[in-house]
């Protein structure tokens, strides 16, 4: 049987033949680079110096010591598929949420199973590689940070369930001491309700068994109520936890500003928020900006003088400034612009759109006038 | 030009502004729209007038003697003359007040005359019932407020405020609301400013110019060509150009298109030209490089796409129609021709007057009780009646008074019966 | 059809006769009085009316829409012609119209039209600004706001105030209430009713101008010449308002205003405002010594320093030495730490809680009298 050969085999190095019949310490090594397999000692003797080519017969590979490991999967074709599936996987780590549709991201699933498969089954290796290749450079950036994302999620993952378990343990201890708590207090009610019957009078059964009752009810109320509260509160740290798990996620994704262009399709365009501009008061707009003159702190103009000197009128705030700026602008304001040119344009334009020139409009109207009806 | 921007924004030049064929189109459309309402409603008017009481003598009917006559309406050129001549009476009209009217608020009012009859004809609303609204409404727009009441009061003859803020309303539609009006005058003063600064060697460069400086803009100015009239300064020289150029904005610069047609700095500008050409060329230089020297241009090739140089070029251009414009004026009154021409027009004028229109007033008295579209009120016998007995007051109150600040009345008096 | 003398002369819009009008949705409000007139536009751009929004003595506000567009909104400001007010149309109507056709910036309300209906009232197409004003977030004190908010807000302001003064206009009436705020958050300078170009030399203003808690000294002196720098006064008492939440001189009477001036800022004299003395009105009654830096820094902490500084500048008494608005915008504070929140961050009035109180003053209790509110009246933002 095959399975029974292949353990037979398993239990004899191919390199030096010792088997494990007579070393039951021996363990078998393997290298990703060709999955040949050999003993420990073995690997121990060839590569201590230094990389060596495999010593099984056709195998050329040179080998490194510290990359030889124990074998996970008894089927070494299995191994070698989840060592490609890793590496790939650790290559082409695009998140859903980058993507622009799910359909995208779908067809980037099946793109990288493509690849997987293609490497596994030895089709197109080299050029297959090649684009692994150029893709790992052209997105170092975003594969950087989508792995340390990756990380981030698993080790928050991984505290959470501590975290979770944690919680479970408590929540038992607080109820085991409840209970026994609970216990006890009944205990002492009851002794206590015992020995006040004993001691009292018949008349007062009644009223004091019903006290012993609602003592016990007042009790357990409370503690309920105690309870809901600690559960909110966790719940709420539980709320606030989760936000800032969710920050880095988004500061990544803005991180990954390189485009996964050429390999990976329908990846969503990330823009880099520019560097927030600094504000502009203006908006836009140029102060003072003018093309035809460059206007003075004064102008020697003798109508204005008689107002330069009028204290009432310097006191009430009048700013020639303002004057001359007007006068100015307004000495130039549309010398460049050509009438006859431009509203002729404006006009063609227009005419192309609805509306008449409205300006006959007036003429209709006041000549419908009254006696439209 | 940024300063070119600015203007663009103005509402003279979005709803003002006009080319020369589309002005004129505009006019005749005009026109033609209201001949044709005076026409029909002329018709009305006999119709009305025959089937009323034939005993309804004394009322002058137009028309009514030749019904099948066709009745002769004003062109578009004879209206232009009417509210130009009504121009010049707006100018006399702010003379009267004490102290008299400042010149910008008559020259807004000119310019919303000017405007109103851009869709409006004086055959439906005539002229001098608008021109004082026209008045009136430009002090209000003007910052020079005083109370109607007053205003009526300053007007000669019996002018009610009533029939001065009767027809308001409709000149604000006519102006599309649109009330300011941007004049060349605070350009001018701007500009005299500047050269005053500049005889004085403080003058500042042009932004694009830069290789300008105070001193060879001053020796500039002092090396220009003599005046057209002899001056002992250069300060003399500013001062003369700038009260001539002053006169030609607030008489030709009003009574022609140039509002329509050009931008207010070019109108001053074109105005200068006229008072002192030396002076006002040496300043648009300042402003746009000098004329390109054609032996400098073959070594240099950069000047030949200067688009400040470009400017120049078509600037000077509308410059100089602008200046052919304003010079082309000449104040009906001092022209015996034209005063003719436009007695005639004003004869016309009386016979194809829309009178569904003549009086405002009542539009504003009692607009909300008069159903909207009711046309039989407006021109009953009665009311036809009651005109024509104004206008013979009217006329009658002109005949008599001598100094008439409308001057001599246009329609030689009709002898009735 | 019919078509009234008098109906629309506007660049784009002719209104028909009440006969084929559109009755609007008026009897959801109990207190129109269906004087309202329905306009129907009929051409481009056109608009129909929706909703009625409010009305007061003289003037209403109706909501539209562009008809080509109906998610487009637009206010509806209708003066009626005054009955009373023998002159014509008002100073203030003609003013807003004038003002507002040549004004067009982000911080400026626009006008995109005038129309005339049938019984000469005048029609101005507003854009339509949902968010309330600044007077409202002041006041409300469920709402929150920040220094970098107060920055925001002061930042569209300003711009809008130097625009103005760029194109040689004085609002005239700068106040929270006028200060409107468009649904992405904009602050919109609104109200020209005021407004005016600015007065050629030897040529005199009116000083009764200006809501009395904003208006600058000199004014209230009786100065006939003035500057922009009354606009910026009143600009620094919104800022000082913004921060503290009140508004910081509540004068009871002129004479009140300037006593609680000079308590705040001191007493003008002829050292600190040269000429000040010869104004018309000039009077004082005890006098305060001039308020330094410290005065600020102590009584605008939340502005910081250089936030106190800038106040400090729009609040000097001699107008001449007071800043004008480009050096306000000039000014350091915009570029200091922290920067203006962003629009969409603002806070902004709630919603539901203001539909419910304008639907309690329709009812008829009008808090400030019917003029006051004019501003208020374009907030709807309640109701979509």
């Amino acid at each position: 049987m095959a399975s029974q050969d292949s353990r037979g085999e398993d239990e004899v190095c191919p390199v030096c033949k010792s088997s494990r019949y007579l070393n039951p310490n021996m363990r078998f090594l393997i290298n990703p680079e060709c999955y040949h397999k050999m003993c420990e000692s073995c690997v121990d003797r060839i590569f201590s110096s230094g990389p060596a080519s495999c010593p099984v017969a056709g195998c050329r590979k040179t080998l490194r010591k510290n990359r030889f490991r124990q074998q996970t999967f008894e089927d070494i074709g299995v191994e070698r598929e989840v060592d490609i599936r890793r590496r790939v996987m650790h290559i082409l780590n695009r998140r859903e949420e980058e993507f622009d549709s799910k359909r995208a991201y779908d067809d980037f699933l099946e793109q990288r199973e493509e690849i997987i498969a293609n490497l596994v089954y030895r089709t197109d290796v080299a050029k297959t590689e090649a684009q692994l290749q150029a893709y790992a450079q052209e997105n170092m950036q975003s594969i950087k940070t989508n792995q340390a994302l990756e990380e981030q999620e698993a080790t928050s993952f991984h505290k959470k369930i501590l975290m979770e378990q944690e919680e479970a343990r408590m929540r038992q201890q607080i109820a085991r001491e409840e209970y026994e708590n609970e216990r006890r207090e009944q205990q002492a009610t009851r002794e206590d309700f015992l020995t006040r019957l004993a001691s009292g009078s018949a008349a007062d059964v009644a009223a004091i068994a019903r006290d012993g009752h609602k003592v016990h009810l007042k009790k357990s109320s409370a503690r309920r109520s105690e309870e809901e509260r600690i559960r909110q509160k966790q719940a709420a740290l539980r709320g606030t936890e989760g936000k800032r798990t969710g920050t880095p996620l988004a500061m990544g994704e803005t991180a990954g500003a390189t485009s996964g262009a050429g390999l990976i399709k329908g990846l969503r365009k990330i823009k880099t928020p520019e560097p927030e501009k600094p504000y502009d008061p203006f908006m836009g707009l140029v102060p003072g900006k003018r093309d035809y003159y460059t206007q003075l702190e004064s102008y020697p103009y003798a109508f204005l003088d008689k107002l330069r000197s009028d204290t009432t009128v310097q006191a009430g705030g009048y700013d020639l400034q303002e004057y001359y700026s007007r006068t100015l602008l307004e000495a130039f304001a549309g010398l460049g612009c050509f009438v006859q040119e431009e509203v002729a344009q404006r006009e063609a334009t227009s005419a192309l759109g609805i509306s008449n020139p409205a300006a006959t409009e007036g003429a209709a109207m006041a000549a419908v006038g009254k006696n439209a009806a | 030009m940024i300063e070119d921007d600015i203007y663009r924004t103005s509402s003279q030049f979005r709803l003002w502004s006009y080319t020369e064929s589309s002005l004129k189109n505009l006019r005749t459309t005009t026109n033609n729209i209201a001949s044709e309402r005076v026409r029909a409603a002329l018709r009305r008017a006999r119709e009305r007038h025959l089937s009323a009481t034939p005993s309804a003598t004394g009322t002058p009917q137009p028309g009514s003697d030749a019904e099948e006559k066709h009745i002769e309406c004003l062109t578009p050129e004879e209206e232009l003359v009417l509210v130009r001549y009504y121009c010049e009476k707006t100018v006399e009209l702010g003379d009267t007040y004490r102290p008299p009217l400042p010149t910008n608020v008559r020259a807004t009012a000119i310019q919303y005359l000017r405007r109103f009859y851009l869709t409006n004809s004086p055959m439906t609303y005539h002229p001098k019932s608008i021109m004082a609204c026209a008045l009136f409404v430009a002090t209000k727009t003007d910052n020079y407020y005083m109370s109607l009441r007053s205003f009526a009061e300053g007007i000669p003859g019996d002018t009610t405020p009533d029939d001065v803020i009767a027809p308001e309303f409709l000149l604000m539609q006519g102006l599309r609301f649109t009330f300011d009006v941007r004049h060349p005058f605070r350009g001018l003063e701007g500009g005299v400013m500047e050269l005053s600064a500049i005889a004085q060697g403080q003058g500042k460069p042009a932004p694009h110019l830069p290789q300008h400086t105070p001193e060879s803009l001053k020796e500039g100015i002092l090396n220009l060509a003599p005046p057209p009239v002899p001056v002992s300064s250069i300060t003399d020289r500013i001062g003369r150009a700038h009260g001539a150029t002053r006169e030609l904005l607030k008489s030709a610069a009003q009574m022609t298109d140039a509002y329509f047609l050009y931008t207010p700095s070019q109108i001053w500008l074109a105005a200068f030209l006229i008072a002192d050409r030396p002076l006002a060329e040496f300043y648009l230089d300042t402003k746009l490089g000098g004329p390109i020297d054609p032996t400098a241009m073959e070594t240099d090739t950069s000047t030949l796409h200067n688009p400040l140089s470009e400017l120049r070029t078509k600037l000077l251009k509308v410059l100089g129609d602008c200046a052919a414009l304003l010079q082309s004026y000449t104040p009906l009154s001092s022209d015996p021709d034209q005063m003719k021409s436009l007695k005639r027009i004003a004869k016309k004028l009386y016979h194809c007057q829309n009178p569904e229109k003549v009086n405002l007033k009542r539009d504003t008295t009692a607009p909300r009780l008069m159903p909207a579209g009711d046309a039989g009120t407006v021109t009953s016998e009665s009311e036809t009646e009651r005109l024509a007995k104004k206008r013979k007051l009217e006329m009658e109150s002109k005949q008599r008074g001598g100094h008439d600040v409308f001057g001599p009345e246009l329609v030689p008096d009709r002898t009735r019966h | 059809m019919a078509l009234s003398p008098f109906a629309s002369r506007s660049p784009s819009l002719t209104v028909a006769s009440p006969n084929s009008a559109l009755r609007l949705k008026a009897s959801a409000v109990p207190r129109s009085t269906g004087q309202a007139v329905a306009a129907k536009a009929q051409s481009n751009p056109e608009r129909e009316l929706t909703e009625q929004l409010n009305d007061d003595v003289r003037r209403k506000y109706t909501k539209g829409h562009f008809r080509d567009d109906p998610s487009s909104c637009v206010a509806i400001k209708k003066i009626k012609v005054n009955a009373e007010y023998k002159d014509g149309l008002t100073m203030d109507a003609i003013r807003e119209v004038k003002y507002l056709q040549e004004l067009s910036h982000r911080n400026v309300i626009a006008l995109h039209d005038v129309f005339s209906s049938k019984d000469q009232n005048l029609n101005l197409v507003l854009e339509f600004l949902p968010g309330g004003d600044l007077e409202m977030l002041i006041k409300d004190g469920d709402i929150h706001y920040g220094v970098g908010d107060v920055k925001a807000w002061m930042g569209m302001l300003a711009r809008g105030v130097w625009f103005c003064h760029e194109n040689f206009v004085l609002h005239r009436d700068i106040k929270p209430n006028n200060l409107l705020i468009a649904a992405d958050g904009e602050v919109k300078l609104a109200d020209f009713g005021l407004a005016r170009s600015f007065a050629d030399p030897y040529l005199n203003m009116t000083h009764q101008v200006i809501t009395r808690w904003y208006r600058p000294p000199e004014l209230l002196f009786g100065a006939k010449q003035y500057s922009g720098a009354v606009d910026v006064w009143s600009m620094g008492m919104v800022f000082a308002e913004l921060l503290l939440r009140v508004p910081l001189l509540a004068g009871m009477s002129d004479l009140d205003q300037i006593s609680k001036i000079c308590e705040a800022f001191g007493t003008p004299t002829e050292e600190n405002w040269p000429g000040v003395t010869q104004l018309a009105n000039y009077v004082t009654d005890k006098a305060v010594p001039l308020q330094g830096r410290d005065f600020f820094l102590r009584q605008f902490p939340t502005a910081g320093p250089v936030g106190a500084d800038l106040l400090m500048s729009m609040c000097v008494l001699d107008p001449r030495k007071r800043a004008t608005a480009l050096q306000v915008l000039q000014h350091k504070w915009w570029t200091a730490e922290p920067r203006p929140t962003k629009n969409e961050d603002l806070p902004r009035k709630s919603g539901t809680k203001k539909m419910g109180d304008d639907l309690a003053r329709r009812g008829g209790d009008n808090d400030d009298g019917p003029f006051k509110n004019a501003a208020r009246q374009l907030d709807f933002g309640g109701m979509k």
